[in-house]
């Protein structure tokens, strides 16, 4: 909270008296004794060096504090949140590695941290950056070096703002707080965010000609870039999964992912990126009003991922899937136009956040919001019903109770369909939701109908501001920020489909793997169709492996009249039925079967929301989830087919879940043994 | 030496630190050093240099420690003293102190235990001379300081 609200804040106004007040406007008309004050603590364990950066850094009216070890700069950090405006912290250090404490220190105050080393290597310098320095200072350090650090102070606060910005666009809260911010914010940003949706089309496209590596970027022969593709981040999100968040180590993760090429700094920068982003994510929602939870997260990850957003649009647009309409929809929306209202302003809305966050320890809610997949609170709650069975119990129970007793109102309607395809899964529910606009089925059986055919390609977008304005803005989001969160993946809603079959297969992994497995689904947009799900070879046995072709999103586009999508994939097949907004109940029945119709699970549910078709390179796979206004059931039944190319191994799960949030009967039925076994198959 | 001038003791430290820079002892760093030296702390560069002395001899004990310790030595444990060596001599502009480092842990990296033996040797060498030179330099200082009148606290070094 305290780090988010400096994060906002302009530095002056708790340090710098002169500018205090000063809102955005402030950081670029430097006021006169602008740097002086600016709080720096040193982390270094030589003296020496300690000692001489104190003078220099004095020298530049700086307010200094000096540590001489790692573990104790990290408890005053934490002692006295708010009380630095930056770090500088040594690379060797024996308590603590610099780049753990800049984990640390970015994880939990989101702080710029400027290494020091005299070990001038790229290497060094590589992994300093991977891990989130701001700079890295090479000794000796030189007084010029150090008085231009304020300038990171501005960047990150600049960045936060932008953040905030977006989402505070969408959130009618906060926006009056920040009105002048943002548009300076913006402006001053977008440059930088120019620059960075270059890259990122570029390593998406790299992705496409070569999903599986990374580190054969040409661009990066001599320091090799790790690209995180859907699949390797699903790998990755599956890996950190099956660890938990709180011990996934980049050492573990890496061994699970067993990827070649990937190096344990490629992981470990990454990991450090993903808790930054569910650390911001629950940051946001703290400060959003107390709520337990926020969706805030997902918005950010959408301005971020603008450019990814738009690229996928493109995509579309080139697939000829998407009307002109709806792309120019999109495109406003990826832009990050609060104006447009459509997505961001869903998430403003409290309940949302609560559906979603009330865990903000849940390790599966931030994922999701990692993901950008606003859906993903429910899924945590489902997973929590069904933890034993599945991933994370802890993040399902603590997400679980609240989502029930919000479920119905908000937000967590949506997440309730992803939850019940997904309960394991959390994440692939969630874009499932998303893109079938079960969200906002969740809210309302009727809205959900209506929002339903507008989610389905997005191009309903703005119908559904009219039906409800949180509500249409959920699905929005969770189309746009898809992409976005996934961190260059394409995939709108279909990928969920993916992604649940993926979470079949591994108990543990599923929710993570979700994510990737959207951007391939996003063929439904037509966006992921070239790419293949390889990822799910390693991760999720099940996944789909076939890429999605075209012709499978248009289907998805079909499901939305009837309010469920259908995904073919040709390798599984899933209906999932479903969750009713108040709760609650869930049905899910995943076939695994080429046939798979959709019309079974619409069958079960009066609302039947998602379809999705995904059409697997070796196998068929249908996805239909149908979502039920009964509270507190969910009913999964799955049988999952995936068959990987011929030589691939068949695994056909079943699972049948019936959950009451109250009673919770659904746990029971579903058996840890049962899912293991089909995972193990 | 009471009588010796303010301003021979200047040139006499002008002299010697021109040497050392000459020698490639120093660098530009200990300028900088003696620049952020003011009323804050004026003793501030004999302070960080009696730090250095303090910190290096110990890690020099250490070195050596981790080298006789017969021939299957700790290379990692030896980088890591080596690393905050090259650190805290480049801070304070140890130029030659810190090339002797780097040469050092090259010869760590390749656990070429005889390359590491001699470079310790040279390492010492280097350090030992770069202490006789820089006390040469703060008694001279000192008696500047005293000279001139200036009410600095005694320095030791």
């Amino acid at each position: 909270m305290d780090a988010l609200q400096r994060a906002v804040q302009p530095p002056g106004a708790a340090g710098y008296g002169p500018h205090a007040s000063g809102r955005g406007g402030a950081d670029l008309a430097v006021p006169d004794q602008f740097p002086a004050g600016l709080r720096v603590l040193v982390v270094d364990d030589d003296p020496i060096c300690l000692r001489v950066l104190e003078q220099m850094l004095r020298r530049c009216a700086y307010t200094v504090t000096t540590c001489h070890q790692a573990t104790v700069a990290l408890n005053l950090l934490r002692e006295k949140k708010g009380c630095f405006d930056i770090v500088l912290s040594d690379v060797h250090m024996p308590d603590m590695d610099g780049y753990k404490l800049l984990e640390h220190v970015g994880l939990e105050m989101d702080l710029p941290v400027i290494m020091v080393s005299g070990d001038g290597s790229t290497n060094a310098v590589m992994r300093g950056i991977r891990h989130g320095a701001c700079d890295y200072l090479i000794k000796p350090i030189r007084p010029e070096e150090l008085q231009n650090i304020w300038q990171h102070v501005i960047r990150k606060k600049w960045n936060g703002n932008k953040e905030i910005e977006h989402s505070g666009s969408l959130e009618d809260n906060d926006r009056h707080k920040r009105g002048s911010d943002d548009a300076d914010g913006s402006a001053v940003n977008e440059g930088v965010e120019g620059l960075m949706k270059n890259q990122k089309k570029r390593s998406i496209s790299k992705e496409e000609d070569d999903p599986e590596l990374d580190s054969d970027d040409p661009a990066t022969s001599k320091k090799p870039r790790v690209v995180w593709s859907v699949e390797l981040h699903q790998q990755f999100v599956s890996a950190v999964n099956q660890l938990g968040i709180d011990k996934a180590v980049p050492k573990r993760i890496l061994e699970l992912m067993n990827v070649p090429g990937l190096t344990r700094e490629n992981v470990a920068s990454h990991l450090q990126k993903f808790r930054l982003y569910l650390k911001r994510l629950s940051g946001v929602a703290q400060q959003q009003g107390g709520m337990s939870s926020s969706f805030c997260g997902p918005v950010e990850p959408n301005i971020k991922l603008g450019p990814l957003g738009r690229f996928d649009i493109q995509a579309y647009a080139a697939s000829g899937q998407i009307p002109p309409q709806t792309l120019a929809a999109l495109q406003s929306e990826l832009l990050g136009r609060p104006t447009s209202n459509l997505v961001l302003p869903s998430f403003d809305q409290p309940t949302l956040l609560q559906a979603s966050l009330q865990g903000s320890k849940c390790l599966p809610v931030e994922h999701g919001v990692a993901f950008g997949q606003p859906l993903i609170k429910c899924p945590s709650n489902v997973s929590k019903q069904y933890q034993q069975s599945i991933l994370s119990t802890q993040d399902a129970a603590s997400g679980f109770g609240p989502w029930q007793a919000t479920s119905l109102s908000t937000v967590g309607n949506n997440n309730i369909v992803a939850g019940s395809s997904l309960q394991s899964n959390n994440s692939l529910m969630d874009i499932f939701q998303r893109q079938q606009q079960y969200q906002q089925y969740q809210q309302k059986q009727q809205l959900q109908q209506q929002q339903q055919q507008q989610q389905q390609q997005q191009q309903q977008l703005p119908q559904q501001p009219l039906l409800e304005p949180s509500r249409l803005i959920n699905v929005q989001p969770s189309c746009l920020v898809v992409p976005q969160s996934s961190a260059g993946f394409q995939a709108a809603g279909s990928p969920a489909s993916v992604n649940q079959s993926s979470t079949y297969n591994r108990s543990t992994v599923i929710d993570y793997s979700l994510p990737s497995y959207q951007g391939n689904t996003a063929s439904n947009t037509g966006l992921a169709l070239d790419k293949d799900l390889k990822a799910s070879g390693v991760l999720s046995g099940y996944s789909v492996q076939g890429s999605i072709s075209p012709t499978l999103s248009s289907s998805s586009a079909n499901a939305d009249s009837s309010n469920s999508c259908q995904l073919r994939n040709p390798s599984a097949k899933y209906n999932i039925i479903g969750q009713a907004p108040g709760a609650v109940s869930n049905f899910c029945n995943i076939q695994g079967s080429y046939d798979a119709k959709s019309g079974e699970a619409i069958d079960q549910g009066p609302l039947k929301n998602l379809g999705f078709v995904g059409k697997g390179s070796g196998t068929p796979s249908l996805f239909t989830v149908d979502e039920f206004g009964p509270p507190l059931k969910h009913v999964y039944s799955g049988k999952v087919h995936l068959e990987s190319g011929a030589s691939r191994v068949k695994q056909e799960p079943s699972f049948d879940f019936v959950d009451a949030k109250v009673s919770i009967p659904v746990l029971e039925q579903l058996s840890s043994n049962d899912l293991m076994s089909v995972f193990t198959e | 030496m009471l009588g010796w001038g303010v301003e021979f003791l200047r040139a006499e430290m002008n002299r010697l630190l021109s040497l050392l820079f000459h020698q490639g002892v120093l660098d530009e760093q200990f300028l900088q050093l003696q620049q952020l030296q003011d009323e804050s702390s004026p003793n501030f560069v004999s302070e960080v240099i009696t730090i250095y002395f303090h910190e290096s001899e110990k890690l020099l004990r250490n070195l050596r420690l981790l080298l006789m310790d017969k021939e299957l030595s700790d290379y990692k444990k030896m980088d890591i003293h080596l690393n905050q060596m090259m650190g805290s001599s480049s801070s304070i502009g140890a130029k030659r102190v810190r090339n002797v480092c780097v040469a050092f842990r090259a010869a760590s990296e390749q656990n070429n235990h005889a390359g590491c033996l001699r470079a310790l040797e040279l390492l010492e060498h280097e350090y030992c001379y770069l202490k006789n030179k820089l006390h040469e330099l703060f008694q001279i200082e000192q008696q500047r300081a005293l000279a001139s009148g200036v009410r600095y606290p005694a320095q030791h070094d």
